[in-house]
């Protein structure tokens, strides 16, 4: 999780923002604040259930009109696509509640860590002289190839059931422990759809990240690929495309 | 065993909850006609806990009630009527009431009070002197393991049109590798997802994204 | 140092001087002297020179002269006609430049690209045909490294996310290690070619500019319409919008041609349901500057800035600005935008962005000193940043 920037302007939505001494759930905590969300952690419903509050704050710079067709619309569209998601199996965390009125969704409190951190953790050697990802024979080089094939597995599943992320970084996706379910995370640009540019545009953005965070972590994106592009029948093609949006970069050549 | 079992939401301190679970009622009719004729003293969440999972289930209907009712956007007549109808998966009204409320031959039944900031007089103790004069039945523990024994899962999946994984598998036969939504090792992980606990998950998203 | 700038990427000729001024003590700036310029100079695209950052210069703008093309209601300008009017007027406007700013010239700048070919080649045989003249070196300038540099120079903003919106470019640019980076852009239009498309639809005047003439439109709408909203990522797209909106305002013109109102639901009561191309305006802008502002926001959350800089010809829109403002402010932050000397296409830009390459040494072969319709702000090396 990154680190909450201080912020200007945080409010929360009713009925969170009224806290009184009868309440025994906690008051929220910021965990996040994001472009257009803020995540809380705090409680549904009895003091030992954590949850995570994701809530859409009205954008002062835009038509009242607008702004809340917008935050209705993408309340509801990451909430669909978290229900179908869960109904399909994949694992991701459920909804609990919404308040598209308001602005806000409920989330389950998935424990864990990021693919990230678990990388990070793997990849920084404790003995300078062999990092211990080089060694095949290494328990814990074993234990990264089989978490790699894990993370290709799961996206295949999201992208077979026709749900695109939008954002697939590092930091979205959960092990429950290492050698745990991944459960993705961070729908809220999540779009549901079957073409394989989106698919290749998703892992495309995966890989960045994957290089991004870590130079022998381009190295073992490889495994994520193999495992998706066996796992299910459009998974090569998508991988096909993939070649072509890695050499357009993603984006177009630009025209004045 | 406690009749009734008062307790408060989180986020919503204003307004207690009074539970009253019972197994085995005999005078459903009569407490269906007091509804029907809109007598006050019966003024109740009256629920057929054969359609409750668990009471997480319940009481997420309760809060997206009384968020409702707190933000005046009641579908209902009151905040009772609208807990009955947030645990419906569709925005039918009369419906909700067939499927979630009592009919003649429901069994085990849970009545919730909800007190308000208006009605200082209601207690644990009123709503546990009432309902134990009025309801005739066994008290039973508001309580998942209650609602495990009272629940008909058959008939929650059917309501909220949830297909049981484990049964639905042969249907996508096309993918052997992703049936299960994994592969290999990873089953074993899976195999929780079709236990109560996801099939709830699923029935609080479909509750949250009632209305949209 | 001074630099003579010509600009010519869509219809406005721009002809600019700017003047470095010598370093401030306590900030040395190079001068042309102790680096030599090298004996053969590379072209902008293969650049690798070292990086040799210079301090915030301090400018002086001895000439900024633009003629801009106008052409009639309900048409855009070709490239023919446009290339035609630039070839007309350069002399002049550099002729009279030149009056303004008699000093030496040390470099002559023009814009490389990105934008339509034959304006931009018209104007670049104008720069060779003036360096060759008076013997100056040639540095060509990517346009929209011409607007970000303006832009942060003017307004004194140091590292600011930089949203560039013109007819003919939309970015959200982030600067990092001697590039601007390109964090989001239009999948398909400019927003200020939407805007442009969209006056001619309605007939609305290209004099000053279309935009413009939307914008004080815009003022007088009330009621808005929905349209789409095209967001995803840091990227976004017009296309749709632009299809959306013309189809309104057939419908609007439609209904005035058969001597009555246009009437849309929803307005709450008879004359509120009345829709004017006022109000087509104000759903228009307020849409897509919407878009805008949010796809800027996103940039800022990503990379922790908090400074936006407004740049191109889009950027003079009040609306965009006050929404931009709006959304820095309840970020901790603020907005930086030019008015209309700066943000519409002018010479001074090229002149400042391509005296800024020239200090650090860079400069154009002859033979290299050519346009091209496509360059992207992230294939420049930008050598004067740290």
């Amino acid at each position: 999780m990154m680190p909450a920037q201080p912020s200007i302007q945080v409010s929360l939505p009713p009925p969170f923002n009224s806290h009184s001494v009868h309440d025994q759930s906690k008051t929220p905590t910021l965990l996040t604040q994001g472009a257009e969300a803020l995540v809380f952690r705090t409680t549904f419903l009895t003091p030992s259930t954590p949850c995570a509050l994701k809530y859409r704050p009205s954008k002062p710079y835009r038509h009242p009109i607008l702004d809340k067709g917008l935050t209705r619309q993408r309340i509801l569209a990451e909430a669909r696509v978290l229900v179908r998601c869960r109904k399909e199996g994949v694992r991701v965390p459920a909804v609990l509640a919404a308040d598209w009125e308001a602005g806000w969704l409920l989330l389950e409190w998935i424990p864990g860590w990021t693919i990230r951190r678990c990388l990070d953790a793997f990849l920084t050697p404790e003995d300078t002289e062999s990092p211990s990802h080089r060694n095949d024979d290494n328990p814990r080089a074993a234990e990264l190839k089989d978490l790699m094939r894990r993370i290709g597995l799961t996206v295949a599943h999201l992208h077979s059931i026709g749900v695109i992320h939008g954002d697939l970084t590092t930091n979205q996706q959960l092990p429950t422990s290492l050698a745990g379910t991944i459960t993705l995370i961070d729908f809220g640009l999540a779009v549901q759809t079957t073409q394989d540019e989106d698919k290749a545009v998703d892992l495309y953005v995966l890989e960045r990240a994957f290089a991004a965070t870590h130079p022998a972590a381009e190295e073992l994106f490889r495994g994520v690929l193999e495992a998706y592009g066996g796992a299910y029948n459009g998974g090569r093609q998508a991988l096909k495309r993939l070649e072509d949006v890695r050499l357009r970069g993603r984006k177009r050549s630009m025209i004045g | 065993m406690a009749a009734v079992q008062a307790l408060a939401l989180g986020h919503l301190p204003g307004n207690p909850l009074f539970v009253g679970t019972f197994r085995d009622v005999k005078n459903v009719s009569f407490l269906r006609s007091q509804l029907l004729t809109g007598n006050p003293d019966y003024e109740y969440a009256f629920i057929d806990a054969e359609v409750i999972l668990s009471t997480t289930h319940l009481l997420a209907a309760c809060f997206r009630a009384i968020n409702n009712l707190n933000a005046n956007r009641l579908k209902t007549r009151n905040v009772h009527s609208e807990i009955v109808f947030a645990l419906s998966p569709n925005n039918n009204i009369a419906e909700s009431f067939r499927r979630f409320g009592l009919v003649d031959d429901t069994k085990h039944i849970v009545a919730i009070k909800v007190g308000m900031s208006t009605t200082p007089d209601i207690t644990e103790e009123s709503v546990r002197r009432h309902l134990m004069a009025n309801v005739e039945g066994n008290a039973a523990a508001l309580a998942d393991a209650t609602f495990a024994e009272t629940g008909n899962v058959a008939r929650i999946r059917k309501l909220y049109k949830i297909q049981d994984q484990s049964s639905a598998q042969p249907k996508s036969q096309k993918q052997p590798k992703l049936a299960n939504g994994v592969t290999g090792p990873e089953s074993k992980a899976g195999e929780d997802f079709n236990k109560v606990n996801d099939l709830e998950s699923i029935i609080l998203g479909l509750m949250a994204l009632k209305g949209s | 140092m001074l630099a003579l700038g010509l600009e010519g990427s869509a219809n406005k000729l721009g002809v600019g001087i700017i003047q470095h001024l010598p370093p401030t003590p306590s900030h040395p700036l190079p001068s042309s002297s102790s680096s030599p310029s090298p004996p053969t100079s590379t072209t902008a695209h293969s650049l690798k020179l070292h990086p040799h950052p210079l301090p915030p210069p301090q400018i002086r703008i001895l000439a900024n002269l633009r003629h801009t093309f106008v052409s009639p209601p309900g048409t855009g300008f070709l490239p023919r006609e446009t290339a035609q009017h630039h070839r007309r007027w350069v002399v002049r406007l550099i002729k009279q430049a030149l009056k303004q700013a008699a000093e030496r010239l040390d470099c002559v700048c023009y814009t490389k690209g990105p934008g339509m070919g034959a304006p931009l080649a018209a104007v670049a045989v104008a720069a060779r045909t003036v360096a060759g003249l008076w013997g100056k070196k040639v540095v060509g300038v990517n346009h929209c490294v011409g607007h970000i540099e303006m832009g942060r120079t003017i307004t004194s903003s140091s590292n600011p996310i930089v949203l560039y919106v013109s007819g003919g470019n939309t970015q959200i640019i982030a600067y990092a290690s001697h590039r601007y980076r390109i964090f989001g852009e239009t999948l398909d239009i400019a927003v200020g070619n939407c805007l442009d498309r969209f006056a001619r639809t309605l007939n609305i005047s290209n004099d000053p500019a279309p935009g413009y003439n939307i914008e004080q439109l815009a003022k007088k709408g009330r009621r808005l319409l929905d349209l789409p909203y095209a967001v995803k990522g840091m990227d976004c797209s017009f296309g749709g919008i632009l299809a959306s909106i013309d189809v309104m305002a057939a419908e609007l013109e439609r209904a005035e041609r058969e001597g009555g109102k246009w009437r849309v639901p929803g307005g709450d009561g008879e004359e509120k349901d009345v829709v004017t191309r006022e109000d087509l305006c104000f759903t228009l802008q307020e849409t897509v500057y919407a878009m805008l502002v949010e796809i800027t926001e996103r940039a800022m959350a990503h990379v922790g800035a908090n400074q936006v800089l407004i740049v191109g010809g889009v950027g003079c829109n009040e609306r965009l600005q006050e929404m931009m403002g709006l959304m820095a402010e309840s970020r901790g932050g603020s907005v930086y935008a030019t008015d209309e000397r700066f943000c519409i296409d002018n010479g001074i830009m090229i002149a400042h962005a391509g005296l800024l390459a020239y200090r650090t040494g860079f400069d154009t072969k002859m033979e290299d000193t050519t346009c091209t319709q496509r360059f992207r702000t992230d294939e420049v090396y930008v050598g004067w940043r740290e």
